[in-house]
C-alpha cells in the first residue's frame, strides 16, 4: 500500500529528499517551487513513510496528510464579479490546496440572479473535466433553490456550498454545507476556518464514493504510471505552466496543445499497448492549451479487444 | 452606524446586516453613514437600500478643511481634515505646480506666490462625486443579478429600489416610502 503525503518547506536539500523517494520506490506526484518555497506530494510505500517524513523534517520542512492529492476540483461561482471575488471561492480553492488538490476557480457568463442565472454547454463541460466541483451560492434560500439548474446536469460529483440551510436538493447534488454565503472579507474566525474544513471532508467523502466506484471497475493503468512515461517528453518537461501533469483519478491532465502533441503522445507505449488504445484522448475545452487523458477500465480493453477479434474474423 | 434590515428569510437578515457593514468600512463610507435601512424580499425580487448620510453632499473647499493664512507673498495652509489631505495637495499641484507647494508636515503647507483667498476657495470635492461613490457603494453591496435599480435623493438620503426584471406596479412606490420615512427622521 502506499501512502501520499505533502512535504512543505525549503528547497534547501531537496535534492536528498528526491533521492530518498527515488530509492524508495516511491513517486512525486506533484511538486510546486515558489521562489525559496516548495511543496511536494509524494506517493511512498507505507513501510518507508517514517523514513521519509524523518528526512523531511531533519532538511526543516513539515509532513502533511493530503487527502485530496492526486484530484483536480472546479470550484464555481454565479460570476467572476466583485460579488463572488475574492471570498469566499477563493478561500473554499486555498483549503483544497492544503487537503492536496489542484484547483482551478471558474466564474460562469450568466450565473447571476434569481430568474435569469443559467448555464451553458460548453460550462458545464468544463466542469465535467474536473474530479468534482464545489458550486458556491448565495444567502437566499429561494435564490438557490432556483439556481438548482446550474448543477443538476453536472456529471460529475458536486458538493454546494451555500448560505441558509436548503431542503429538497439533496437529489440534484452530492453533498451540501451550508453557512457560507456571500462574504466581503476573508474566512479566518474559527467558526469559519472549522466550515472551510468541513467543506473539504465533504469533497473528500464524494471523491472517496468516486474512488470506491472506480475500483470497481478498475482502470488498466494507474494515472501515476502514465504520469512517469509523460514526464519524460521534452515538451512536458520544458513546459513552464505551474504542474504540466496533473493527476485525475482516472486520467490526467497534460498542459500542452493537443495539435501537435496528441498524436505522439497517443503513440507512446504502456504495457505493450498504444496510449491511444488504452486511454481516450481529447482536447481540452476550455481551449487548446491541454490535453485530457482518460484511462480505460479493464472491461472497457476487454470489450474493445473482443470487438477487434471479432472484426478480424 | 444604525442598520435596520427586513428580510423574509433569516440567513439573508443577518448575513446582510455584516455585508454592508463590512462593503461600507473597506470603502471607506461606513463613516458618513448615519443611518441604514435595508428591505430583502427575494422572493418577488425586490431590493430597498436606503442611507441616510451625517452631511448632505456638497462641493468642499479647501476652506471648509483647512485654515489658509498669507505670509507676505506666500500662503500657509493647516489641515484640519486630514482624509482631504491628498486631495488638497492635488489640486494645488495642479493650480501653481510642484515645485511652488512645499509641504513641511502632515498637516502643514506652504504655497509660493499664492493668494490665500483663492486657496480658500478651491473645490477639493465635488458633491456629485461623493454621491456617486454612495451610489456605487449601495450597488455593490445589492445582489449581482439585481440589475434594473432605481435611485431616489433627497438631501442626505439616498434610496436604491431594484429588481431582477422589469419593476412591477407598487415597487416604486414601496420604495417611495421607505426613503420618505428615512427623510422624515432628518
Amino acid at each position: 500500500m502506499f501512502k501520499v503525503m505533502m512535504y512543505d518547506g525549503g528547497v534547501y536539500r531537496s535534492g536528498e529528499l528526491y533521492e530518498l523517494i527515488d530509492d524508495v520506490g516511491g513517486v512525486v506526484l506533484q511538486k510546486n517551487r515558489s521562489a525559496q518555497m516548495l511543496s511536494i506530494i509524494m506517493s511512498i510505500p507505507e513501510e518507508d513513510v517514517k523514513t521519509v517524513e524523518a528526512l523531511c523534517i531533519d532538511i526543516g520542512g513539515v509532513v502533511k496528510p493530503v487527502p485530496l492529492a492526486g484530484t483536480e476540483i472546479a470550484v464555481v461561482g454565479p460570476t467572476l464579479g466583485r460579488h463572488h471575488m475574492p471570498h469566499p471561492i477563493c478561500d473554499i480553492a486555498e483549503e483544497l490546496r492544503r487537503y492536496g488538490a489542484i484547483t482551478v476557480v471558474m466564474g460562469l457568463a450568466r450565473g447571476r440572479g434569481k430568474a435569469t442565472a443559467q448555464i451553458n454547454l460548453e460550462e458545464r463541460m468544463i466542469i465535467e473535466e474536473y474530479d468534482a466541483a464545489v458550486f458556491s451560492l448565495g444567502n437566499f434560500k429561494e435564490c438557490i433553490e432556483a439556481k438548482k439548474d446550474l448543477f443538476k446536469d453536472v456529471r460529475v460529483p458536486v458538493v454546494l456550498v451555500s448560505g441558509p440551510q436548503l431542503e429538497g436538493l439533496e437529489g440534484y447534488c452530492d453533498a451540501i454545507v451550508s453557512g457560507v454565503g456571500r462574504k466581503s472579507a476573508r474566512m479566518r474566525t474559527a467558526p469559519e476556518r472549522a466550515k472551510l474544513d468541513e467543506i473539504a471532508d465533504r469533497v473528500e467523502d464524494v471523491l472517496e464514493h468516486k474512488k470506491e466506484l472506480i475500483e470497481e471497475d478498475p482502470l488498466f493503468v494507474h494515472p501515476g504510471e502514465i504520469k512517469s512515461i509523460l514526464e519524460n517528453y521534452e515538451p512536458v518537461d520544458m513546459c513552464l505552466r505551474p504542474s504540466p501533469l496533473v493527476l485525475h483519478l482516472d486520467g490526467l491532465r497534460v498542459k500542452i496543445p493537443y495539435e501537435e502533441h496528441a498524436e505522439i503522445i497517443g503513440n507512446m507505449e504502456v504495457y505493450g499497448r498504444k496510449l491511444k488504445d488504452v486511454c481516450t484522448i481529447t482536447p481540452s475545452k476550455i481551449n487548446d492549451s491541454s490535453i485530457l487523458i482518460r484511462i480505460k477500465t479493464v472491461s472497457e480493453i476487454a470489450y474493445d479487444d473482443a470487438k477487434k477479434a471479432a472484426e478480424k474474423k | 452606524m444604525d442598520i435596520d434590515v427586513e428580510c423574509t428569510d433569516g440567513f439573508g437578515s443577518e448575513s446582510y446586516a455584516k455585508l454592508f457593514e463590512d462593503i461600507m468600512s473597506d470603502i471607506g463610507k461606513a463613516a458618513h453613514i448615519e443611518k441604514a435601512r435595508i428591505k430583502l424580499d427575494p422572493q418577488t425580487p425586490l431590493f430597498v437600500f436606503s442611507v441616510k448620510l451625517k452631511a448632505e453632499p456638497a462641493n468642499k473647499t479647501i476652506g471648509d478643511v483647512a485654515n489658509v493664512r498669507s505670509e507676505g507673498p506666500d500662503s500657509h495652509i493647516t489641515i484640519t481634515d486630514e482624509r482631504y489631505a491628498p486631495d488638497i495637495l492635488n489640486q494645488l499641484w495642479k493650480a501653481y505646480g510642484r515645485a511652488s507647494v512645499d509641504q513641511q508636515t502632515r498637516f502643514d503647507m506652504n504655497v509660493r506666490n499664492a493668494s490665500a483667498a483663492d486657496i480658500t476657495k478651491m473645490v477639493i470635492s465635488s458633491g456629485e462625486e461623493y454621491l456617486k461613490e454612495i451610489v456605487g457603494s449601495l450597488w455593490r453591496t445589492m445582489p449581482e443579478g439585481i440589475k434594473n435599480r432605481h435611485t431616489f435623493i433627497d438631501g442626505p438620503v439616498v434610496t436604491v429600489v431594484a429588481t431582477e426584471e422589469m419593476f412591477q406596479p407598487g415597487m416604486l412606490e414601496e420604495g417611495q416610502k421607505i426613503h420618505k420615512a428615512m427623510c422624515g427622521d432628518a
